[in-house]
């Protein structure tokens, strides 16, 4: 027997929409039986109206030909409507085109029909429950199994079912809301769903109903993610006007639901606009007028906020568009004036949107490098007034709207005039009173924003003073929930400042914020871990600061302090089974504190000490040390190496924490105090009875083998052979001393090495298994391979060495690889050269260089090589240098006769965060021309020859050296020359004086 | 702006997986988006279960920290902030805002409308404010007035429906979904002026305003002359108005005493129209002296409908309320105590209650006390190793009690006596727990008179006010106890935002 869930329905409801989908004739009968609800007989018969049979019966192969059947035609009959508002809107009640009405038949088909179906039932409440709820487990796994594929059509067609009550509906909905990728995975299949959709709404009864807002989220979120909105696709030209009526308050007739919810269908109807204006910008960008209209209407009026975010963001668009496309305003703002005639939808616009998506709120770091390009678009008076009103309006009632969504607003219209020329910063000073006052993360958020995107324009120094205060006391009071704390931790660190000292994008504390402002921001032990790391962070900037001030002696130093922590944090790391987390923190806290202060050896000294008193406590945390010394640098890395060493070789061998001892050593053992480190291990030997801590033991030894280890390790090693009690020690120990007594040192290392394949690992077994004996193959040798630098090619996106390369002997399988001295660059890929002979000439290798900064270094080569007779060789080659111009690069030619013009816009653009200045540059005989013609030829803009030129490098990563080369004397020429990076100066300097001693 | 995807995660601690998602939303349109954005560093939202294990194991809650990983160990892996990179088959999830509170993990991934290789700095991306929000929203939302699970899981139920309304396309309309949960319910027909967002309706009924004044005093007491004592107030502001019309206007004038302490640092909430630049700038980073604003303190606003806190405030009182000490000695196999309190005499003597809390950790369970008390009494928690010292509502004229006696402990047990990392050796503390009502350390009130209402009726304007201890610490004088700023030791300073240690 069919089953009806009480709670699914009310019979009234019911009985319309059963007269609506079948022409009334059922619902006639309907109507008759619904006061015997509990005797079931009379609703069979209308359900037999419907389609659904339960699929969990009959199968969903024997059933889905007549669903299938079913909604193609459905839609179909749906696509027949004129795409004009009007049509689609008309109330489901009134009488309809007759296709409809067929159309809206077969679903109640004959073979539907009879008692067969009815004891059935539909897929139940329960059943979809179940179904949604395996979805959700895994929608992947879900849509590989055998209910995958049906799941999208069945959704679809069970929203029209009688038989589910609106709440399963909702969450049908609420599934494709969330999944319409998987449910309708390529664009014709979410275009069926979006007009399958639409045509569901249009057929809901005119009665309230939870349905309409969810299905209209639903057919806009099916068109987008399945990338079939466009001016071809016949549901979204159903749903674009059906969402301006109800975004505009138009009355769309009863059949759109009581009045009752016309209100919030309206802010829903915004919404989703503003998501098709997101996907794609500049679509609403001929609504602005309208938009503008409606939200400066007076009397009944729709809701503020959709109205504002929705304006907020085309306007937003379209700016950027326009200006892209060098084309003004248009009149676009002004009401009216795109509504008449054709269509409100700027296609066109949103094409050149789309092939970039807009950021909302572009990073200001970008920002900065002149990627706006509002620049370009300079409205005239009328439209700059204009756009000064539709600002201000927005920001008049911007207090109405919530305050997430007034910090969004913000965002828009902030980074939307940003570099738009005029008084329109100004705008905003009167909110920000306001905002600065508040608590609210994404209203400081937002002030932020405006801050990097106006800077002096908006806020003064003082105002400037202001908000970094309020952003101080927001980092630390108590009314502010401790994730936000750490947010403007960070954004003090990153704060956007008008004047910045520092590179940009480093973390650094503010000019303004100094030690008085941070006094309520240092860390202390009674912090949780992610606050004090970052508060110990700030205390570390300001003690690297203390230290260029030299302000000693006046009270207690933050180093003090700093040292007092970490003595803090090591105490309760050491304490006998504290959890592993406080282990951590302190590791942490010292490696932050090592990777900032590592100039100030007062502090790496105390540090050094302290740790070393921390292993002596706790030896379980050797792996903590380990990974210490694998991310520090040198300062702390290498004292705290020697003294953990000299620390475990004075302990006797037999200590319980033997284990980590070995471990430790292992990693700082090398050739210094060998007979200490080799009394230790053999006192071990005697205790070392399990195979795991014979082979940390042989861990060790191996370490000495390649730290060049010999004598006193060899006898080790003989004695290890014969008394170790495993036999895999003891071939080990074998093998090792084989090794030690017959490689010479060199090899040795190339042997032990860590395998060039694999990484490290920490077993000596697994090493030796991977590539062990290829690795003993390899040779050391002297190169028989000449490297030298060849002329520049001063062309491409990066520079490009140039290597030219010449071998005494014939190799083959050639492996340069090379090594940036310091982190100037960024790590060199290998050059791989299949054959060379003596005889013939190779052709120039190519090295791409990626600079870091724009600075000359040294590369470290090595060769890796075979010979004719298959011995494989290492060789170390000398370092080739990489000159300040071998980074040179030329900018772009513009176009011909904007040279100047282009130049002179570079030049403008190096202040005031770059540097100028005049040199002289001494010429030899052959004069000016013939010096530019030799060393300067590809980087010369503009050219008047012989005295003059415009010359413009390029030098990666991101600066450039600007020259002007003017008025040239019969011995020299004076040099203007700017460039955007401070660093590049001296180079610049020294390039241009040794041009004439190289001429 | 715009949110990727966000869950809700209960830890459960013991459990085969350590968590349960209970609730997810993915937004497909903005992951459209994202794709585009993002480029060659996209990494698509992973499904529910691997981001679970991802995300417990980043936040250590795996309960599996035997061994060193050095994916979760490893020194250089700093998180300095709520905002986290998981790995997630192989690539990095970048950046998934995520928090714990009450046992609950709330998590979103924000969009970032650039490459995400170099990652941009947070404060660069708008989606992550928003973030914070949605999920603080959410949390206050789930937690504010629920008292079981089943109220819990009543309102998880309501998510899906609420996020329809605050925030359909991942992108957040409003944080406060009581809010959204408001304007379903309201369905008003048309408004003849323009509505806040903020506002789902209006009230109709009898005027009435209530303001009440909550001040917390917390405190660090050593006892030591090389270490200052530290105590800080901090205030909330609740109003709930009822009054009639969209925007009626309302101005609330907080007052000081003469002899009051100016109240700073005050973060005001969104409604208040204007504020003087005298309480935007009174800071708590400047030094104090006589020329500091000290009110009123006038907050004029237009009243949301439900209760909200219309300001915070921190206060800087020259002395703590109840000053005290407490020595702790380890003698053989019993510790010898020793407490003293004393009320400030300008505090008001009349309590809702007053209890000192003294725990005892690492140590086994207390088999033995012996004591002696000058006023209230003393109950001991043996399995908890924990004695409460009940004061009651007033102390005695003199204004001082004492405690003193011996407590002596049995053997350390596995796991039922308090773990603490901060309590180790001789380092201890007492706790105090008190309540005034109708009193505040600042001497900060709202005037009945002084609330000044623009609707129609005269409203009815009821205040109270109350202090509450949190925080309150008294560290053993005989060990060393965690002092938070030693550069500021022989100067008596106020010191802000030390947490609580875990109890």
């Amino acid at each position: 027997m069919l089953r009806w869930h009480p709670t699914c329905h009310n019979y009234k409801d019911l009985t319309k929409s059963i007269q609506l989908s079948t022409g009334g004739i059922w619902g006639e009968k309907a109507k008759k039986k619904k006061k015997s609800p509990g005797s079931g007989t009379g609703w069979p018969q209308v359900f037999g109206g419907e389609a659904s049979v339960s699929r969990s019966v009959l199968g969903v192969r024997a059933m889905s030909p007549v669903i299938r059947r079913a909604l193609p035609v459905r839609t179909s009959a749906a696509r027949c409507f004129p795409a004009s508002s009007r049509l689609v809107l008309a109330p489901p009640a009134s009488p309809r085109p007759a296709g409809l009405r067929d159309a809206c038949r077969p679903a109640a088909g004959p073979k539907a029909k009879g008692p067969a179906c009815l004891t059935m039932g539909p897929p139940s409440r329960e059943a979809w429950a179940q179904r949604l709820s395996a979805f959700r487990a895994s929608p992947s796994a879900f849509m590989a199994g055998p209910e995958g594929e049906d799941l999208g059509r069945d959704l679809l067609s069970d929203l029209r079912s009688e038989k589910l009550n609106e709440q399963t509906k909702v969450s049908l909905l609420a599934l494709s809301l969330e999944y319409p990728a998987q449910l309708w995975p390529d664009a014709p299949a979410a275009e069926a769903a979006a007009s399958s959709l639409l045509d569901t709404l249009v057929l809901l009864p005119p009665r309230p109903s939870a349905l309409r807002k969810p299905l209209l989220l639903a057919a806009t979120t099916a068109l987008v993610a399945g990338g079939a909105l466009g001016p071809t696709s016949g549901a979204s030209l159903r749903l674009l006007p059906l969402l301006l009526g109800l975004a505009s308050g138009r009355d769309l007739g009863r059949g759109f639901g009581p009045a009752s919810e016309q209100r919030p269908l309206q802010a829903t109807a915004c919404e989703c606009l503003r998501e098709l204006e997101s996907c794609q910008p500049g679509l609403l960008g001929g609504c602005l007028g309208l938009l503008r209209g409606l939200l400066g209407q007076e009397g009944a009026v729709g809701p503020v906020q959709p109205l504002s975010l929705l304006l907020a963001l085309a306007l937003r668009n379209t700016l950027v568009i326009q200006a892209r496309a060098g084309a003004g305003l248009q009149g676009l703002l002004v009401a009216g004036s795109s509504g008449t005639g054709g269509s409100p939808w700027t296609w066109t616009l949103a094409e050149e949107g789309a092939a970039h998506l807009q950021p909302q709120a572009p990073s200001w770091l970008a920002a900065e490098e002149g990627e706006c390009g509002l620049a370009a678009l300079e409205p005239n008076p009328e439209e700059a007034r204009e756009l000064r009103a539709a600002v201000a309006q927005l920001l008049d009632t911007s207090y109405l709207l919530a305050p997430v969504a007034q910090a969004q607003l913000l965002w828009l219209l902030g980074w939307a005039l940003r570099g738009l020329r005029g008084q329109l910063p100004v705008l905003f000073k009167t909110q920000l009173v306001r905002l600065l006052g508040t608590a609210q993360l994404t209203l400081l958020h937002a002030v932020l924003a405006l801050k990097a995107a106006f800077g002096e324009a908006l806020f003064t120094a003082q105002d400037e003073d202001l908000l970094l205060r309020r952003l101080t006391a927001a980092a630390q009071h108590p009314a502010v929930p401790p994730p936000a704390h750490l947010f403007y931790l960070h954004c003090l660190l990153h704060f956007p400042e008008n004047c910045p000292l520092g590179p940009t994008g480093e973390e650094a504390a503010p000019l303004l914020l100094g030690p008085q402002l941070c006094r309520g921001l240092l860390p202390s032990l009674l912090h949780d871990p992610m606050a004090l790391l970052a508060r110990l962070h700030l205390l570390c900037l300001l003690c690297a600061e203390d230290e260029e001030k030299e302000e000693k002696g006046q009270g207690q130093s933050p180093q003090l302090y700093l040292e007092d922590l970490l003595a803090g944090l090591r105490q309760r790391a050491a304490l006998d089974g504290a959890p592993r987390a406080l282990a951590t923190l302190c590791f942490q806290a010292s490696y932050l504190v090592a990777h900032c202060l590592a100039g100030q050896p007062t502090v790496m000294t105390a540090l050094t000490h302290g740790l070393v008193q921390l292993y002596r406590d706790r030896p379980v945390l050797a792996p903590h040390f380990v990974d210490l010394l694998d991310q520090v640098g040198p300062e702390l890395g290498e004292p705290l190496r020697v003294a953990l060493q000299q620390e475990v070789v004075a302990r006797p061998g037999k200590d319980e924490a033997l284990r980590w001892h070995l471990q430790m050593l292992a990693k700082v053992a090398d050739g210094d105090a060998q007979s200490g480190t080799l009394s230790f291990l053999q006192a071990a030997a005697a205790h070392c009875k399990d195979w795991g801590l014979q082979q940390a033991l042989l861990q060790v030894c191996r370490a000495l083998l390649r730290a060049g280890v010999r004598g006193g390790l060899a006898d080790l090693l003989q004695a290890l052979a014969w008394q170790l009690e495993d036999p895999d020690g003891r071939d080990h120990a074998r093998l090792y001393y084989v090794l030690l007594a017959h490689l010479a040192t060199p090899k040795l290392q190339v042997a032990l090495g860590p395998s060039l394949v694999a990484p490290a690992l920490a077993s000596s077994l697994v090493a030796e298994n991977q590539g062990f004996v290829a690795a003993l193959m390899v040779q050391e040798a002297p190169a028989p391979i000449q490297l030298s630098v060849g002329p520049r090619r001063a062309e491409g996106p990066i520079p490009v060495l140039q290597l030219q390369v010449e071998v005494l002997e014939p190799v083959y399988s050639l492996e340069l690889r090379f090594r940036v001295e310091g982190q100037l660059y960024a790590p060199l890929g290998a050059v791989h050269v299949p054959c060379l002979c003596p005889a013939r000439p190779a052709r120039p290798l190519l090295l791409p260089l990626q600079p870091r900064r724009p600075a000359p270094t040294r590369l470290d080569v090595r060769a890796l090589y075979t010979t004719l007779t298959g011995l494989t060789c290492h060789a170390h080659l000398p370092p080739l240098p990489v000159t300040f111009a071998d980074l040179f690069l030329p900018f772009p030619q513009p176009p011909e006769g904007t040279e100047l013009g282009f130049f002179e816009e570079l030049w403008d653009s190096c202040l005031p965060k770059g540097t100028e200045s005049r040199l002289w540059c001494p010429l030899g005989p052959e004069g000016l021309e013939a010096l530019v013609s030799r060393h300067l030829e590809p980087f010369v803009m503009v050219a008047q020859p012989p005295s003059s030129y415009h010359i413009a490098i390029r030098l990666p990563p991101d600066s450039r050296l600007l020259l002007r080369l003017e008025a040239a004397q019969a011995d020299g020429v004076p040099v203007a020359l700017r460039t955007d990076d401070w660093a590049v100066l001296p180079l610049a300097g020294d390039y241009l004086r040794g041009l004439s001693a190289a001429a | 702006m715009a949110q990727r995807a966000m869950w809700l995660i209960s830890h459960e601690p013991g459990t085969l997986l350590r968590g349960t998602v209970r609730f997810s939303r993915r937004y497909p349109t903005v992951e459209k988006r994202a794709k585009v954005f993002n480029g060659a560093t996209y990494m698509p939202i992973p499904e529910d279960d691997p981001f679970l294990k991802a995300l417990l194991f980043e936040l250590r809650l795996l309960d599996d920290d035997k061994d060193f990983v050095e994916s979760r160990d490893s020194c250089s892996h700093i998180n300095k902030t709520s905002i986290y990179g998981l790995p997630v088959g192989g690539e990095e999830l970048w950046p998934v805002v995520a928090f714990q509170k009450n046992g609950m993990i709330y998590a979103c991934v924000p969009l970032v409308e650039q490459t995400l290789s170099p990652r941009p700095p947070l404060i660069s991306i708008s989606g992550i404010s928003q973030g914070f929000e949605l999920l603080f929203g959410i949390q206050d939302f789930l937690y504010s007035g629920q008292k079981n699970d089943t109220e819990l899981n009543t309102k998880l139920s309501q998510l899906p429906d609420l996020l329809l309304q605050a925030c359909p396309f991942g992108t957040l309309l409003d944080a406060n979904l009581q809010n959204s949960l408001d304007s379903i319910n309201f369905a008003s027909v048309t408004h003849p002026q323009k509505q806040p967002a903020w506002k789902a309706g209006t009230y109709k009924g009898k005027p009435q305003v209530s303001i009440s004044i909550t001040e917390k005093v917390k405190s660090m007491q050593y006892d030591k002359r090389d270490v200052a004592d530290t105590w800080q107030v901090d205030g909330a502001v609740t109003c709930k108005c009822d009054l009639e019309g969209i925007m009626p206007n309302v101005t609330i004038s907080l007052s000081l005493p003469t002899n009051g302490s100016p109240l700073q640092d005050i973060l005001v909430h969104p409604c208040v129209t204007s504020l003087d630049s005298a309480i935007l700038t009174s800071s708590s980073i400047d030094a104090m002296d006589d020329s500091a604003f000290s009110g009123p303190y006038k907050f004029p606003f237009t009243p949301p409908l439900e209760s909200f806190n219309l300001c915070y405030y921190t206060s800087q009182v020259p002395v703590p309320p109840i000053l005290g000490f407490y020595q702790m000695k380890e003698e053989e196999v019993q510790l010898k105590i020793a407490v003293n309190l004393k009320l400030h005499e300008s505090v008001k003597n009349n309590f809702e209650f007053c209890e000192a809390h003294i725990p005892f950790y690492n140590r086994g369970p207390i088999t033995h006390v012996e004591y002696k008390v000058s006023f209230g009494q003393l109950e001991v928690f043996r399995e908890k190793s924990l004695l409460i010292w009940i004061i009651g509502q007033k102390f005695p004229k003199s204004m001082e009690i004492g405690l003193s006696g011996t407590v002596t402990f049995g053997a350390k047990g596995h796991e039922k006596q308090p773990f603490d990392q901060i309590c180790i050796g001789g380092t201890a503390y007492l706790k105090l727990h008190f309540r005034i009502l109708d009193y505040t350390l600042t001497g900060c009130y709202a005037d009945q008179h002084s609330v000044q209402v623009f609707a129609s009726g005269k409203p009815k304007i009821s205040t109270n006010r109350k202090l509450i201890s949190s925080d309150y610490y008294i560290w053993n004088s005989k060990a060393p106890a965690p002092s938070p700023l030693p550069q500021l030791k022989k100067k008596q300073l106020h010191f802000k935002g030390i947490p609580i240690p875990e109890a």
